[in-house]
């Protein structure tokens, strides 16, 4: 059978590359949403995209937990494991960048730096193609503690849905960094709704749900979103978000889990695909 | 410039010292408080920003605003021990809206996700105290023209409030 050889050295550069450019440069279609945004800061967030990019320093100090969401071939052979080859192109990245060090080891009693900025997370998949590709999330605390599960009942439709994210953003979007992107988890069991919720934040602002009834309840989501008038900063002027991307999933009869995961205005994500060494085996 | 007269929805650029700290080193100071022991810094008068700088590289570094809300468990303490104003970004809770009119202080929003601007206007950093926090230390800047909107005033009056009612009453 064939088999296919993913190089350790070739990840972790390309990785690096990923994170450097995803926390230094404004993605296009970000600084185009920024440059028409007229009202309070709008001259510090302008300038602050050409600053980042000239000075070779984060867009925002909080660089983040990297999240990574990883897609490998069925056939495919690493070198290391791939958590080891993520983490060391974070540590080689936050190790020689102005980056923060925003990891701590133990949660609850000593909340020790770790002073690498790993463990990052790291999510696998199996896919049918010929090339890893790897989608990646710079994640904020900020926007982070916004993230909320919703239980609801298996009866329940998409108005008492859209209405619970309504309420949600409401009461905390002003503290997220907007304007938002909202990812949104359907279906599934909990932690699988929680993980489809932060994968749909890998998505461009343009990407829609290819379910023209999921593609909808995006864009009705964002339409009720942008009613609230959170706007940027949360100072009421411009979006309140960006986007909303929706992944579905089956679920049990007894189940409609409804996961959010919100990211703030910078939108930090990028993608990495690396191409495998073929090897044939008998 | 008297600070405590600004109204809320006034931007200003502030030049002046400012107390970096954030989550860690206010759990630390009201533990040290609570063990009835000394207090490594003096924050009379001094105005806080809520923020963890980045690690500085070649002289380079990033600076920007942390959610407030998050230590509004730790803003009466602050304000006894004679904080005048806090720096951070979002809404915060009704109790320290409350505490702000209070006790006459004040709350500012400094832009968030634009560190790499606002360092421009950090002319020095030092380190202060708790050291082994990383960048959950505490430090003291200089700023120049540090932008600055006030979002909680010294009579209470709230701009996240103001907006939602111009927006149409409570969208909860």
């Amino acid at each position: 059978m064939k088999l296919l050889l993913i190089k350790h050295e070739e990840l972790v550069g390309k990785i690096s590359q990923k994170i450097i450019e995803a926390n230094n440069i404004m993605r296009e279609e970000i600084f185009q949403q920024v440059l028409s945004y007229e009202g309070p800061f709008c001259d510090v967030l302008r300038r602050n995209a050409e600053v980042a990019r000239t000075k070779d320093l984060p867009l925002c100090q909080d660089t983040g937990f990297v999240e990574f969401f990883i897609f490998i071939p069925f056939n495919a052979i690493f070198e290391r494991p791939i958590q080891e080859s993520c983490d060391e192109a974070v540590k080689k990245v936050y190790s020689s960048k102005p980056y923060r060090y925003s990891i701590v080891t133990d949660p609850l009693y000593e909340r020790k730096n770790t002073r690498t900025n790993t463990p990052s997370i790291c999510h696998i998949f199996h896919w049918d193609e010929e090339k890893v590709q790897i989608r990646l999330l710079i994640k904020g605390g900020g926007s982070e503690n916004l993230t909320t599960l919703f239980m609801l009942s298996p009866t329940a439709g998409e108005e008492e849905l859209m209405g619970k994210i309504i309420e949600h953003v409401a009461r905390h979007g002003s503290k997220g960094c907007p304007p938002l992107r909202v990812g949104v988890g359907v279906g599934g069991s909990a932690d699988k709704a929680m993980l489809l919720s932060r994968l749909a934040l890998t998505y461009s602002l343009s990407d829609v749900n290819p379910d023209p009834r999921y593609e909808s309840l995006e864009r009705r989501i964002s339409e009720k979103l942008n009613q609230l008038r959170i706007g940027f900063q949360g100072l009421g002027v411009g979006p309140t978000i960006f986007s909303v991307h929706v992944l579905q999933a089956p679920t049990h009869i007894a189940n409609l889990p409804v996961a959010v995961s919100f990211d703030c205005y910078l939108s930090r994500i990028g993608v990495v695909e690396v191409e495998p060494v073929r090897i044939e085996s008998r | 410039m008297n600070l405590l007269e600004l109204k809320a929805g006034e931007r200003i650029n502030y030049t002046g010292a400012m107390i970096v700290m954030r989550d860690a080193a206010q759990k630390r100071i009201e533990m040290l408080l609570r063990k009835g022991s000394n207090v490594p810094i003096d924050l009379k008068g001094k105005i806080v920003f809520y923020a963890g700088p980045t690690r500085i590289v070649d002289g380079r570094f990033a600076i920007g605003p942390t959610t407030s809300e998050r230590m509004d468990r730790y803003v009466k303490m602050l304000f006894e021990l004679g904080v005048l104003a806090t720096v951070g970004k979002g809404q915060r809770s009704e109790m320290a809206r409350k505490l702000c009119r209070e006790y006459r202080r004040i709350y500012f929003v400094a832009p968030s996700g634009a560190a790499a601007a606002l360092s421009e206007h950090v002319e020095n950093i030092e380190l202060l105290a708790f050291e082994d926090l990383g960048t959950e230390a505490v430090y003291e800047i200089q700023v120049k023209d540090f932008p600055l909107i006030v979002a909680i005033d010294s009579e209470g009056s709230d701009i996240f409030e103001l907006i939602k009612s111009t927006n149409g009453g409570d969208r909860t």
